[in-house]
C-alpha cells in the first residue's frame, strides 16, 4: 500500500512509470482472479502495453478465449449495456461522488443547524447578530422537525407508560390499588453540570417533587446567565402543563 | 449510551467461493466497481489498453475497455496491430484530453468529499463532548417524558424567539432598501442545500433571490 496519495495523471518519468505499470499490473490480475474465485464466476483481461510486445492476459490464453466466445456470442445489446470505456466510466463515478458530496454536506448543515439551536436554548435567546436568513429559515425548519419528534416520543412513552400501569392494576390484589412505578430523576447538580439519571423512564410524576433548580439548570447550562425571560416561560410553560395532575 | 459499529471494517477472507448467497452477490457488486477502478487507474497513470470482461452470478456482461472493449477484443482475436493512421490518432488525442479532463474533475469531487466527511466527524466529535455537559444534546430517543417535556417548551419558547428576530430583521432591511422582495420561483428548497459558506457568518443581508420565502414561508 502506498504512503503517499497518488496523483491520477499520466506518469512522466519512465522508470517510475514502468515500476507503477508492473505492480499495478499484478495487483490487478490478482484482483480478477479473486473476484472470479470468490464469486464463481468468468472473467478475462488482456492488457497491452509498450513494455510487452504480446498482451498480457488472464486467465490463459484458451481462458480468453472462452470468456470472449460466450461475450461475443451474446446479442449486442446484452453486450453493450454494462460496456463502459474511460469516459463513461469516470462520469458515472463522478456522479455517484456529486451525490455523495452533496448529501454530507447537507448533513453537515443539519448539524450545523442543530449546533446553533442547542447554543440558543443554552444561552436563552439567539446570541448570533451576524446569521443570514438563510440560517434563520433553516434554524426554523429544524425546530419544527425536533417538536414533531419530541411529540411523537413523548405520545410513545405515555402509552408505553399506561400500558405497564394498566398490567401492574391488573396484577394487583383487588383489595389495595397499586402505586404505579413512581422514578424519580436523580438531579445531580455538580458545579455547573446537570447530570439525569432517569432515561426513559418518564412517568407521572408530582410538580411538588421537581426542585425548582432544574428549570435554572437547564437554561444556564455551563454558563452562568441568567435569561429572566427565557426562565419564565419556561415555567410558565411547565406549570400550565396539562400533562401535570 | 451503547457504540454501534456500523459495519465490520476490512475482514480477511479466504479466497474460496463464497457460500452465502446474498454476500456473494453484495461482493461481486463491490469488487467488480473496484476492479473497473484499478483499471481505469493503470490505464490513466500509465498509458496502457485494457479489456476486462466479468460474467455476473445472474450471468450478466460487465466489461471494461480502454480505449474500447470491443476494439481491444478485434486486436487480440485478429492478432492485427492497431491502425496509426492520423485521423484515428487525433480521436485518440482528443479523447485522452477528455479523459484528463474528467480525472482531474473526479479528484476535485473526491477531495471535496474527504473534507465533508472530516467536517461530519467533527461535528460529531464537538456533540458527543456537549452531550455530557448539556443533557438536552443526547439523542430525543434517550431522553425521558419529563426531560421531553421540558425541551419541548424551550424549544417552542425559542421559536417565538426566532420568529420575532426574523420579522425584526426583516423589518430593518426594508427599511433600509425599497426593494421588493419577490418569492422567485425557484421551485423546490429544501432545508440545508446551501453553498457552503453561504450560512454562518456572514452578516445578513437580505439576498436578492429569496426563494425561502415562497417554498418556505410558514416558518417565519
Amino acid at each position: 500500500m502506498t504512503r503517499k496519495k497518488v496523483k491520477l495523471a499520466f506518469i512522466l518519468n519512465d522508470s517510475a512509470r514502468k515500476a507503477t505499470y508492473k505492480k499495478r499490473k499484478k495487483g490487478l490480475l490478482k484482483k480478477v482472479n479473486e473476484l472470479s474465485t470468490l464469486c464463481g464466476i468468468e472473467a478475462c483481461a488482456i492488457i497491452y502495453s509498450p513494455y510487452e510486445p504480446q498482451p498480457e492476459v488472464w486467465p490463459s490464453p484458451m481462458g480468453v478465449q472462452r470468456v470472449l466466445a460466450k461475450f461475443m456470442n451474446m446479442p449486442e445489446l446484452e453486450q453493450s449495456k454494462k460496456m463502459v470505456n474511460q469516459e463513461s466510466f469516470l462520469k458515472q463515478r463522478i456522479l455517484k461522488a456529486k451525490e455523495q458530496v452533496k448529501k454530507l454536506r447537507k448533513d453537515n448543515r443539519e448539524k450545523e443547524i442543530t449546533q446553533l439551536m442547542f447554543q440558543c436554548l443554552s444561552a436563552g435567546n439567539i446570541p448570533h447578530n451576524n446569521l443570514s436568513m438563510i440560517d434563520l429559515n433553516d434554524l426554523a425548519w429544524l425546530i419544527d422537525q425536533n417538536l414533531k419528534d419530541i411529540g411523537r416520543r413523548m405520545e410513545t412513552l405515555e402509552k408505553q407508560a399506561q400500558m405497564t400501569q394498566s398490567q401492574s392494576q391488573m396484577a394487583a390484589p383487588p383489595v389495595a390499588p397499586p402505586a404505579p412505578p413512581l422514578t424519580l430523576s436523580g438531579i445531580v447538580a455538580k458545579n455547573e453540570e446537570v447530570t439525569l439519571m432517569d432515561h426513559g423512564h418518564g412517568l407521572e410524576m408530582s410538580a411538588e417533587t421537581v426542585p425548582r433548580q432544574w428549570f435554572m439548570n437547564l437554561m444556564n447550562g455551563n454558563g452562568n446567565e441568567t435569561m429572566a425571560s427565557g426562565q419564565t416561560n419556561l415555567q410558565n410553560g411547565f406549570w400550565s402543563n396539562p400533562l401535570l395532575p | 449510551m451503547s457504540k454501534k459499529k456500523s459495519s465490520l471494517g476490512r475482514q480477511k477472507i479466504p479466497i474460496e467461493k463464497i457460500p452465502k448467497k446474498s454476500h456473494l452477490q453484495v461482493t461481486f457488486s463491490k469488487r467488480r466497481s473496484g476492479l473497473f477502478k484499478k483499471a481505469s487507474e493503470l490505464c490513466t497513470l500509465c498509458g496502457v489498453e485494457i479489456a476486462i470482461v466479468v460474467f455476473s452470478p445472474a450471468d450478466k456482461a460487465f466489461s471494461f475497455g480502454h480505449p474500447e472493449v470491443e476494439s481491444i477484443i478485434d486486436r487480440y482475436l485478429s492478432r492485427n496491430p492497431p491502425p496509426e493512421c492520423s485521423a484515428h490518432q487525433l480521436v485518440e488525442a482528443h479523447r485522452n484530453a477528455n479523459v484528463r479532463d474528467l480525472n482531474m474533475q473526479l479528484t476535485q469531487l473526491l477531495n471535496h468529499l474527504e473534507v465533508e466527511k472530516k467536517r461530519g466527524e467533527e461535528l460529531d466529535h464537538v456533540r458527543k463532548a456537549r452531550q455530557r455537559q448539556f443533557w438536552w444534546e443526547s439523542p430525543i430517543d434517550e431522553l425521558g417524558l419529563h426531560e421531553l417535556l421540558q425541551l419541548k417548551v424551550s424549544i417552542e419558547d425559542l421559536k417565538k424567539n426566532l420568529g420575532k428576530h426574523a420579522s425584526k430583521i426583516m423589518m430593518e432591511q426594508s427599511n433600509m432598501s425599497s426593494q421588493i422582495v419577490a418569492a422567485n420561483g425557484l421551485g423546490r428548497f429544501d432545508a440545508f442545500e446551501t453553498k457552503p459558506g453561504a450560512g454562518m457568518n456572514i452578516a445578513s443581508t437580505l439576498p436578492n433571490n429569496a426563494y425561502y420565502l415562497g417554498f418556505r414561508h410558514a416558518y417565519l
